[in-house]
């Protein structure tokens, strides 16, 4: 095999040639937007019991985390494609030594290097306010206590470990994996629709439809494997869907780790495990339709 | 590579079809139809056509952007299909785009790294095609400025930047001015004397004659003619013969002889300049 | 074209191979309790719901944020219609946060039944009506909330104190309090299901009360009310004045870490 059949400085020229194209688009103008969401879950609302506060300002900005994820995966990898078709770009970077999976790893590893860096800003943007509220949520609890007059070390033990249980812990970091992990499949999936896809708007509305069948995934499959079913017809349809979109909610753990569900480390490895395969298989079939395709 | 050996032409092109699909109930459309042609090193070869006569399919499935229905391609004899015939060319396309959002000189360090430099040399050479291209002073501008001569030169920069021996330019004088154009035929003309071999199409001939060794011309994705260019266009019973300072008397005596040796005098008249030559004349600034 | 049909060819083989993987992944992260096993499908409304649920994917939390809070905004316009249904519909979104469950039947229960009954432009007949109907409301609702959480100690006690304070039935509000105990071992719930059981109009469950209640004396939990109930059923089940408690009040002994679950 040749020397440079495989160049991983040349995937990461491109990877990092993606990143500052999308950076320069202004996509992460989201971040701010993302950072005014989170301060205003974060103190908007103080009707509410400590305990449902804390909850409020974790969905939301995993809300946030999600939206911008999945937007990000679906648009900037249906845009990146035709548009360097479009523009004719494609062609002096293929008439260079650059094998055709070489572009489109690239592409992709831009792709993911961009949300996870997003996904990391976030994340502790995130972090310092859900910080911030949960002290000042305890501090008022135990002010409270203290006004009531029950303020033993005993309760104020108690209630520290209960608000700290649906404050700031490692874990909800591994839900922002999560996150991640179901982003990174979204992307390769719309890679590989962008190879045969005629339109950018093609690639977006496929992609987006694929995703949300894809969280519903599950519940296809179940029916599929459901015994007693004796239409043909639907069981097909459920086998086809089943098989063409990937199953997003396994991937779904937020709402439990916003619980306070703990994310062990076989957990998170099976988790990653199962990203892995779909993006394999993707990029796999990305390269199949890609290295032939008319230019 | 041993002398022995016989080297493998620049270029060659064997047979080559391409077919077009179209959509369901469409009918398929032949692009290029058994097509030859080879491009011997060291030579300057001219590809001109009308529009839509399938010299832009042809440069593609040489440079393996597309893949031939019929025949092949290669490039110093490795098949176009492999990414490793690439190595030695530098492939200017018709109106070439590049990043919006790259300055000139992060252009060119790209596409650099794409050819596997780096470092120092690869900043030195990005400097140098600049200022050979005449774009040293738009280095640090983002692309998204640049004018079409502009970018034009940077694509023939991109080209040049890991010194292929090759160089593929699609209609590289299109939309670009004739001070522009006639700055890329001195380009061409430093090639060959450099010995890189060059391929170039165009649809305008004029632009082509003056630089091309060899031209094929298509039409209707087939080569029509193909030859040396003098012996193309050479109309072989008559001669040219300028003359400066002749008198009218001079020339009635020319005449009276070419006419007693039985030869036919055609037309005689002031030399005319071509517009283009008058118009670099008088837009060039006059050289210190 | 050869490539397209291996691409298809990949998509197919790994798509059905990967069945299996997403089976025993879901599985797996079923059991970790970081995904949610759906109830039996006879339980769900429908299959729409449930994949309308599912096709919101990670935002189902967000959304059943949003819901509550306009449940809370409906609440301050006393609309308990809405709030019900508003409920309904954050409860189905995330059917595993106790919260949504508890507060839901708070709602009906206690504000939207007390509320029907204190209201002076009701007839009197129906304000009764509206009080049973919307406690049992609050109780269906916590029932229903059991499927999905059965070892959920708050929505058992809440269950508990709807019978002990709205119904007034304290054999059920005794069985509610059992399972708490039972779940949390904390025996204290022992306890309340003793009081409970003792309030009972039958022997059969003033000798069960007894016996909860004689046991927490027994391991020294001997607050004023243990007292004063154990005393009360020694006469009503006429136990022999041996086995009965003394008179004197002994010291009180709390266990650390005795505070009920907090609302």
């Amino acid at each position: 095999m040749n020397s440079n059949s495989f160049s991983p400085a040349r995937i990461w020229t491109l990877a990092t040639a993606t990143v500052t194209q999308l950076v320069r688009m202004k996509i992460m103008a989201f971040l701010v937007v993302f950072c005014v969401i989170v301060v205003a879950a974060g103190f908007a609302f103080p009707v509410m019991n400590p305990e449902q506060q804390l909850k409020l300002l974790k969905d939301v900005s995993f809300g946030a985390l999600q939206i911008f994820s999945v937007v990000i995966a679906i648009v900037s990898t249906a845009l990146l494609l035709p548009r360097d078709l479009e523009d004719r770009t494609l062609y002096t970077i293929l008439s260079k030594p650059v094998p055709r999976y070489e572009y489109l790893l690239g592409k992709l590893i831009g792709v993911l290097l961009l949300i996870g860096a997003g996904l990391f800003l976030m994340d502790i943007a995130f972090s310092a306010v859900l910080w911030l509220r949960q002290s000042l949520v305890l501090a008022q609890s135990v002010g409270a206590l203290k006004q009531e007059g029950v303020a033993t070390p005993e309760a104020i033990a108690q209630l520290t470990e209960f608000v700290g249980k649906q404050g700031l812990t490692w874990n909800i970091h591994l839900g922002v994996l999560a996150i991640f992990l179901k982003a990174s499949i979204i992307a390769a999936l719309s890679l590989m629709i962008s190879c045969f896809a005629s339109s950018t708007l093609f690639t977006v509305v496929i992609s987006l439809l694929v995703t949300i069948i894809g969280h519903g995934q599950g519940l296809i499959r179940e029916y599929f494997f459901s015994e007693g079913m004796n239409q043909i017809m639907k069981k097909l349809g459920s086998a086809v869907l089943a098989i063409l979109t990937p199953d997003l909610g396994i991937f779904d753990v937020l709402d439990n780790v916003i619980n306070g569900e703990i994310v062990s480390a076989i957990s998170a490895g099976v988790m990653i495990g199962t990203a892995a395969i779909y993006v394999t298989g993707y990029v796999l079939v990305s390269h199949l339709l890609f290295v032939e395709k008319e230019l | 590579m041993p002398d022995s050996a016989p080297s493998p032409p620049a270029v060659t092109v064997e047979n080559l079809t391409k077919v077009f699909k179209s959509g369901l109930g469409k009918q398929a459309f032949v692009a290029v139809r058994d097509l030859s042609l080879t491009v011997e090193k060291g030579e300057v070869y001219g590809l001109i056509g009308p529009n839509g006569s399938g010299k832009s399919t042809t440069m593609k499935a040489i440079l393996g952007l597309l893949s031939p229905t019929m025949g092949k391609t290669t490039i110093f004899g490795k098949s176009s299909t492999e990414v490793e015939s690439r190595r030695d060319v530098g492939f200017l396309p018709e109106n070439p785009y590049f990043y919006k959002h790259l300055s000139g000189l992060e252009t060119l360090l790209f596409y650099g790294r794409l050819c596997s430099m780096s470092g120092r040399d690869l900043q030195d050479k990005a400097r140098e095609m600049l200022m050979l291209t005449g774009l040293e002073d738009a280095s640090n501008r983002r692309v998204a400025g640049f004018s079409k001569g502009m970018l034009q030169r940077l694509g023939l920069a991109q080209a040049l930047l890991h010194e292929p021996r090759l160089i593929i330019l699609d209609e590289p004088t299109a939309g670009v001015d004739p001070a522009g154009s006639r700055k890329i035929r001195d380009l061409i003309m430093g090639f060959k004397e450099r010995g890189i071999t060059v391929l170039v199409t165009s649809h305008l001939l004029e632009q082509i004659q003056e630089v091309c060794d060899r031209v094929g011309i298509m039409a209707h994705g087939r080569m029509v003619r193909e030859g040396k260019l003098d012996d193309l266009i050479a109309v072989e019973n008559e001669t040219e013969l300028i003359l400066a300072d002749a008198s009218p008397d001079l020339l009635a005596e020319i005449r009276t002889l070419a006419e007693s040796r039985g030869a036919k005098w055609i037309r005689s008249g002031h030399s005319r300049t071509t517009l283009e030559r008058l118009f670099l004349e008088s837009t060039e600034e006059p050289k210190s | 074209m050869k490539r397209q049909i291996q691409a298809l060819a990949v998509i197919l083989v790994l798509g059905a191979g990967k069945l299996p993987v997403e089976e025993v992944a879901t599985c797996y992260l079923r059991e970790a309790k970081l995904l949610t096993k759906p109830i039996s499908i006879s339980l769900r409304e429908s299959l729409g719901q449930a994949s309308f649920a599912a096709s919101l994917g990670g935002l189902r939390s967000l959304v059943a944020s949003i819901t509550y809070l306009r449940a809370y905004r409906e609440w301050e316009n006393i609309n308990w219609a809405k709030v019900d249904s508003l409920f309904q519909i954050t409860t189905r979104l995330q059917p595993t946060y106790f919260n949504y469950w508890d507060e839901a039947s708070w709602h009906m229960a206690f504000n939207a039944a007390s509320s029907y009954l204190y209201n002076q432009e009701i007839n009197p007949m129906l304000r009764g009506k509206l009080y049973e109907e919307h406690v049992q409301r609050g109780i269906d609702i916590l029932k229903e909330g059991l499927l999905f959480l059965p070892d959920e100690p708050r929505l058992w006690n809440s269950l508990a104190e709807i019978y002990e304070r709205r119904v007034h039935d304290p054999k059920k509000a005794a069985e509610c309090y059992l399972e708490v105990f039972r779940i949390s071992h904390n025996d204290r719930y022992s306890r309340f299901a003793g009081y409970q059981l003792a309030q009972a109009s039958d022997r059969e469950s003033w000798v069960k009360g007894y016996e909860l209640l004689k046991t927490a004396y027994d391991k020294k939990q001997r607050p004023p009310s243990v007292i004063d109930q154990l005393k009360n059923l020694e006469e009503r089940l006429n136990i022999p004045p041996l086995k009965r408690i003394p008179d004197t009040r002994p010291q009180m002994e709390i266990q650390h870490g005795e505070v009920g679950p907090s609302r």
